[in-house]
């Protein structure tokens, strides 16, 4: 009883914050509440589950999540992973390198998704104008569909990667220099230390990298709602914008919380299977005798 | 600990391709910023020998430990391994063996792939590496632990586990730094004849730091006392407790303390507890201040006209009984005061 009280505020925490609105938006899936219903919630029974099963643009907007999250959190593991080993070396200066590297972090992603907005701006911004420069043709970046994903993901990776670099010169830090020691004294090579060493000695922090990357990654919406409105013709677009101009520009409330939570089921079977994968490589693999 | 195999001939095995080698320093220096932490030390270790070194903390016992190893840099002088300077080689190419004071034992890895990751990274063949593993498990009774990983270890486990894996390197110069400290003080008793079996039965020299005077002593074949960077004095355990070089060294070996009476002469006596004796006449008056009970003996601390004093006396002398202790002249030592030597 009493292990239930002393429960009982963050209990009712995360009843309020997330199984509340959670519930209320299973509830508004449910009902028809549009320009059409005079904004008044209808009840409709599944039609707007049916309708998401069936919309191309909410698959296809699926997969340009999927790959935008895949994509860049890669580029950020293996980014933030190089920052991480250089910043954790000493040398001079690395303690004013260390706080400018958290800059990009530390700014609002709508500043900085307008900066690179500007940027690749064509034929005015800095990238075209160096090509320009060089006696190039300008390049559509935020009007052509590849062109524009590319432009995405570049500033997605140049936002997050030091939030990685840190959570990782973390991890290498827990990491005791006698190891290395013993290591060298083996006869072992700084490179084969990072292999044998460093990153068997990571993984629980690329773990909680890759989760929270990969959640938020899956969630874009600010980068990508100023960088390119989720443009050209939606092939940028993604779950959570979709979501959003469903409800704040085609008022269409009972479908968008029917995508929010269709997005969310996704997730969660994402969540699901990273889970279910460390737990099965974590698992002892060894049996005592 | 049981005594299941002879550690003896099983340590001679492992090191069957070792050569004898013997260790010199010649004026080993460290500077950190400036700050002299190793200020010339030399010392010759022999093939086969142990060498103790003890000192205070801080003192740069396991600075000579690093510097020896590679893991900090030689800042002047020569190490000579076989007549060889390795001062300005590499760590890997030393073949030097380290037993860290932590064991630094690779977390995630299994007690068996602890010790062959260096075998497979010098390039041992599986099987001769097998062989070397199952032998060496053998050796430090580690046979049923071999799939545990070091966090499913007690710390005399680890420890074994760290000395198997620094004997598994066939070194030239076996290193240890305070391997015992993190162990009770029955386990490292326990620990101390196996220890000294493994490290004076094979070829290589071993030097093994310590703030313990009682492990150096029933360990080591010799002691080396530092402090402040400076080698005070090397010689066996017998030399350094009758014969200390100067004043820190009379004072830091032997326990209980030495008693230092000075004389008006510019001179110290220093004289053991246990070499004061009851007297009738003459000698030091005393006056007995507080006693500790050892068991097979009693310390007393009295008050004399020179300063406090300690007595180690299996007499029944209560607090505030008046004595007269003297001594013999040959279990005296007189120190210069002003530079602290030997007279």
């Amino acid at each position: 009883m009493s292990a239930l009280l002393l429960m009982a505020p963050a209990l009712l925490l995360l009843l309020v914050v997330f199984v509340w609105p959670l519930l209320d938006y299973a509830w508004l899936s449910l009902q028809a509440q549009s320009v059409f219903t005079g904004l008044e919630a209808v009840p409709v029974g599944t039609l707007n589950w049916q309708r998401l099963l069936v919309d191309g643009r909410f698959w296809q907007d699926a997969w340009q999540t999927l790959r935008f999250a895949a994509v860049s959190v890669a580029l950020e593991l293996v980014a933030g992973l190089a920052i991480a080993l250089l910043l954790h070396q000493r040398w001079r200066g690395r303690g004013v390198v260390r706080g400018l590297a958290l800059l990009p972090w530390a700014l609002p992603t709508t500043v900085m998704a307008l900066g690179w907005r500007w940027i690749f701006n064509d034929p005015y911004g800095p990238i075209n104008g160096l090509l320009q420069l060089l006696g190039l043709a300008t390049l559509p970046f935020l009007a052509a569909p590849e062109l524009a994903w590319l432009a995405t993901v570049v500033a997605d990776v140049w936002k997050t990667t030091p939030f990685v670099a840190l959570l990782l010169l973390a991890g290498l830090q827990m990491i005791p220099d006698d190891l290395y020691e013993a290591f060298a004294l083996e006869g072992g090579t700084p490179w084969q230390g990072l292999w044998r060493i460093t990153l068997p000695l990571l993984r629980p922090y690329i773990f909680i990298v890759l989760l929270f990357r990969l959640a938020q990654a899956l969630g874009v919406f600010d980068l990508i709602a100023v960088l390119t409105g989720g443009g050209p013709a939606s092939s940028t677009e993604s779950l959570a914008l979709y979501a959003y101009l469903n409800a704040m520009r085609f008022l269409d409330f009972g479908y968008s919380a029917t995508v929010m939570l269709g997005m969310f089921l996704l997730l969660l079977a994402g969540a699901g299977g990273l889970l279910l994968w460390r737990r099965q490589t974590d698992a002892p693999q060894e049996v005592r005798p | 600990m049981t005594h299941t195999s002879d550690p003896a001939t099983a340590t001679a095995t492992a090191k069957e391709h070792t050569t004898a080698t013997s260790l010199r320093l010649e004026g080993l220096c460290r500077r950190i910023g400036g700050r002299p932490i190793l200020d010339g030390i030399n010392l010759e270790v022999a093939a086969g020998e142990c060498l103790a070194l003890l000192g205070p903390s801080g003192c740069g016992k396991s600075t000579v430990l690093r510097v020896i190893a590679g893991l900090d840099p030689c800042d002047g002088g020569r190490i000579l391994l076989d007549g060889r300077d390795i001062s300005q080689q590499k760590p890997a190419r030393r073949r030097v063996a380290m037993v860290f004071q932590s064991y630094a034992l690779y977390p995630h890895l299994s007690v068996e792939r602890n010790l062959s990751l260096g075998m497979e990274l010098r390039g041992v063949d599986p099987e001769q590496r097998e062989r070397e593993l199952a032998a060496v498990l053998e050796l430090l009774q580690l046979s049923a632990l071999r799939r545990r990983r070091p966090s499913e270890l007690s710390g005399g486990q680890r420890q074994r586990v760290a000395l198997a894996r620094a004997l598994l390197r066939k070194p030239q110069l076996m290193l240890l730094d305070e391997p015992m400290s993190n162990l009770d003080a029955q386990l490292r008793e326990e620990l101390r004849p196996q220890l000294r079996t493994i490290l004076c039965g094979g070829r290589a020299p071993a030097i093994y730091v310590t703030h313990d005077q009682q492990e150096a002593m029933g360990i080591a074949d010799r002691i080396a006392v530092l402090q402040e960077g400076r080698l005070q004095q090397c010689g066996t355990p017998q030399e350094l407790y009758q014969h200390p070089a100067n004043l820190f060294v009379a004072g830091f070996i032997g326990r209980p303390q030495i008693n230092l009476l000075p004389q008006g002469d510019g001179t110290v006596v220093g004289i053991r507890p246990e070499h004061l004796r009851a007297v009738d006449e003459g000698g030091l008056a005393v006056r007995v201040r507080s006693r500790e009970w050892h068991g097979a003996s009693q310390l007393l601390l009295l008050e004399s006209a020179q300063g406090p004093l300690r007595w180690t006396c299996d007499g029944n002398q209560t607090l505030g009984d008046d004595l007269r202790l003297g001594w013999e002249r040959r279990h005296e030592h007189r120190f210069e005061q002003a530079s602290g030597e030997r007279c």
